[in-house]
């Protein structure tokens, strides 16, 4: 089920009712948010269910058991178990065709003329999400730095529980599980702003990624020709304007939606593009993610706790793996690769050169930092690599006579939009929304949020998915 | 902050913009339609799934949808039929699944556009790429989306402001910073194409009115079949003959039957399509290769002088009379054997 659907704002206000009617005690609504949160994965594919229960209780008995097991030996066996059985759904489903077309091209390269019979497994939703998460309660535990979830119940809705079960933001066990020990209720202020972040949610999704973005980014990106370096620019800018807004868009829905049970889901996004060089952008964009990766496998391959050649490597091995995490395919490598890069050579330019951040410079350096991760959109938005290569030439001013596509009105509109959201999230670098808010006239957030509510209304999209779904 | 009276203004003020914008847009002569979606078709192609031998299947492009009216046929034969045909395309892909993901044994009336019906096979153009798009959707197609589907319909059939109209009639956010020209950076060669046709849930099609009154509106339309007819590639005879065919052959031997119509055209269409797509080298050989009924327009009294408004299709009053000359000419003909009447 999407939160931009009609559907969902059915599910939502049944939800909402059984939640808040004194039919049931805390228990029972936690039953019912299970049951809601099956419906909510159900409706999309009913057996896929299935993984869910499977990964719920593969995780629940290595948590219990590694709560409890002393045996270094036998502790290591059950996180290995549960590693194999959450990997292994994860290969299974999302890199066995991969997999399997790498093979064969290897083989093929030796003449053998090899034909693997694609499988075209379908993908289940949000796969590599709730699996990184129900891992990263096992790890804790065999780390021994968290407790294990009180019951099953908790358990089994710290996995599923519908907000962010599809999207994320990725949430620890310490986080989240804890919360549904007491009932839980939100007070008027919470379900308002719950309100507003489920409409600024909804805004960003519908209005401004799919209705202002998508169709230039398409257009692109969906071109064989070499291009014009603006439309290039354009088709670009365009899709880092609907990345951001499609996957922010969704987490912010999630901690609305969250909110309005008075279940607080940390913050995923705070203004990425307003960053100043790739540490600070990936403690902005997608923090449960980069910090998932940070806690479980920066800091295990050795961190910067054992000199640089082996801090880098850990760097660029996170970066990789963290691109292949978005997606099968080389070019989410590369996009993995290129964002290592710049990790490296950041932190080797400082530690060689030593810049003040002023206002002035702050700027120009924020600019650098989103030009730069533009050059690694192409890679996460072209489908081949001819097409990334045409677009980074294009880019590069190398064709000064290749094909127009985009009319002017786009071209302009594209150039507003992105500037307005890159001064935003410069502006926005210190303070939050919730700090802004507090300082806005009442009547102004008031026409704001009808204002955004009129054009979601307007815009009345076709439903789109979200990008994220499919990693 | 008082996030309470923000709600307050927010809510009045949604609730009075959005009835303002439904107002506006009705003063400007909109009225709430349907959209002829993937999901509209795919509640029409979930029937046939239920669909016994006595029922009768329409396919074809936007000259089936037009000009075969469901009333008119359900009066003559007590048996309405189950609309799937989809404007802008071959028949072939549809025709391909019910023949070989359904056990329908019934009728199914093919219409042939001859510039849609012989234009290609390859999957990734227009004329197959559409209609197979709507079968996939069917195959594919949530309980989510079919419940999204399900609510919306309500909501589509109030209020004007959620027409999915496209073009220069389009009313969506989208649509209408579309229409915004700075410049013309890049010529976009299509001519302005109004929606000329209102569905009903049961995807009966009708045309709309303005499109007979207003000529200035109809030949708005007329540019853009121009357009097409000069942009179309060759037809591919051949392949979309033999792919028919093989479906049709299967169809039969399990007892289905099959009637082919050829729908009227005007003007310079009909010109064009004599001309590219003459009748004894394209219906005449799909006829007698097909040995099946068959019906083309020209060939009766009361069918061969009806006129299309924008050259290609039906208005509502002439469909209705379509149908029901049609109908009588197939029973008369023994053709549609499955009539309830009888």
């Amino acid at each position: 089920m999407l939160f931009n659907s009609l559907s969902f704002g059915v599910f939502l206000v049944i939800v909402l009712i059984l939640y808040y009617a004194k039919l049931l005690n805390w228990t029972n609504k936690k039953r019912m948010l299970l049951f809601a949160s099956y419906v909510f994965y159900g409706l999309w594919n009913p057996p896929l269910v299935i993984l869910l229960w499977i990964s719920t209780m593969v995780d629940w008995i290595a948590g219990n058991k590694l709560a409890v097991e002393e045996n270094k030996r036998k502790r290591k066996l059950w996180l290995l178990m549960s590693m194999f059985v959450n990997l292994g759904f994860l290969f299974f489903f999302k890199y066995r065709d991969f997999l399997l077309d790498n093979f064969t091209a290897v083989v093929n390269t030796y003449g053998y003329g090899y034909h693997a019979q694609p499988m075209n497994i379908i993908l289940p939703m949000g796969i590599s999400f709730y699996t990184f998460q129900t891992m990263s309660y096992t790890i804790d535990m065999y780390l021994k730095r968290s407790e294990r979830a009180r019951t099953f119940l908790d358990f089994a809705l710290y996995v599923t529980f519908f907000p962010q079960l599809v999207a994320g933001p990725i949430v620890r066990a310490e986080e989240l599980v804890s919360q549904f020990y007491e009932e839980k209720k939100a007070t008027i202020n919470q379900f308002i702003w719950g309100l507003f972040l489920l409409t600024i949610g909804l805004f960003q999704k519908v209005v401004l990624a799919d209705t202002l973005l998508s169709d230039t980014a398409d257009t692109v990106f969906g071109s064989k020709s070499i291009l014009n370096t603006l439309d290039a620019w354009t088709g670009t800018l365009a899709f880092s304007g609907q990345i951001f807004f499609d996957f922010a868009g969704y987490s912010t829905c999630a901690i609305g939606i969250s909110l309005l049970l008075g279940i607080i889901l940390p913050d995923n996004f705070r203004y990425p593009y307003g960053a100043i060089g790739f540490s600070d952008l990936w403690r902005r964009w997608h923090i449960s993610l980069s910090t998932w990766l940070r806690d479980y496998l920066y800091i295990p391959l050795g961190g910067n706790k054992h000199g640089v050649v082996r801090m880098y490597s850990a760097l660029m091995i996170t970066m990789l793996l963290g691109g292949l995490w978005h997606g099968a395919a080389w070019t989410f490598v590369i996009w993995g690769a290129l964002h290592g890069i710049y990790l490296v050579v950041e932190r080797m330019l400082k530690n060689k050169i030593h810049i003040k951040i002023g206002p002035y410079n702050g700027i120009l350096l924020a600019l650098l930092t989103y030009t730069l991760v533009n050059f690694t959109w192409v890679f996460f938005r072209a489908r081949e690599f001819s097409i990334a290569k045409n677009m980074l030439s294009s880019m590069l001013f190398m064709h000064p006579d290749g094909e127009k596509l985009l009319q002017s009105f786009d071209i302009i509109k594209i150039f507003i939009i992105i500037t307005i959201l890159f001064i935003c999230h410069y502006s926005m670098r210190n303070t939050s929304m919730k700090a802004v808010s507090l300082k806005t006239p009442t009547w102004v957030l008031g026409v704001f949020w009808a204002v955004m509510v009129f054009l979601i209304v307007i815009s009345q999209g076709g439903g789109e998915q979200f990008i994220y779904f499919q990693f | 902050m008082h996030l309470k009276q923000s709600l307050i203004i927010a809510v009045t003020l949604s609730v009075m913009s959005i009835v303002a914008w439904e107002f506006f847009w009705r003063s400007q002569g909109f009225y709430p339609t349907l959209d002829d979606n993937e999901a509209l078709w795919a509640m029409q192609r979930q029937r046939v799934e239920k669909a016994s031998s006595q029922d009768v299947l329409l396919m074809g492009s936007s000259r089936v949808l037009f000009d075969i009216q469901l009333n008119e046929f359900q009066e003559q034969t007590g048996i309405r039929p189950i609309q799937l045909a989809s404007v802008g395309s071959s028949p072939l892909p549809i025709f391909h699944d019910v023949v070989n993901n359904t056990d329908f044994k019934g009728t199914i009336i093919v219409g042939v556009s001859p510039g849609l019906f012989f234009s290609t096979t390859f999957p990734q153009a227009q004329p197959w790429k559409w209609p197979q798009s709507k079968v996939d959707y069917y195959k594919k197609r949530t309980y989510a989306q079919i419940s999204n589907h399900l609510l919306s319909l309500p909501l589509q059939e109030n209020f004007a402001f959620l027409s999915d109209d496209q073009g220069v009639d389009g009313i969506k956010l989208k649509e209408l910073l579309g229409k915004i020209k700075v410049g013309n950076r890049v010529p976009d060669p299509m001519p302005p194409f109004h929606e000329f046709g209102e569905i009903a849930v049961d995807r009966n099609l009708v045309m709309k009115q303005i499109t007979v009154t207003d000529t200035a509106y109809a030949n708005s339309v007329k540019k853009v079949w121009m357009f097409f007819g000069k942009s179309a590639p060759a037809p591919d005879k051949k392949s979309t003959m033999a792919f028919f065919l093989k479906d049709l052959n299967t169809f039969k031997k399990r007892g289905g039957h099959v009637i082919l119509v050829r729908c009227p055209s005007s003007g310079m269409l009909k010109a064009g399509e004599d001309r590219f797509l003459p009748r004894n080298g394209f219906w005449d050989t799909l006829v007698k290769a097909s040995e099946v009924k068959a019906y083309y327009y020209e060939d009766y009294e009361q069918l061969k002088h009806l006129e299309c408004p924008e050259w290609s299709h039906l208005s509502a009053k002439d469909a209705r009379y379509f149908t029901t000359q049609l109908v009588k000419i197939m029973k008369a003909d023994g053709a549609l054997t499955n009539s309830k009447t009888n």
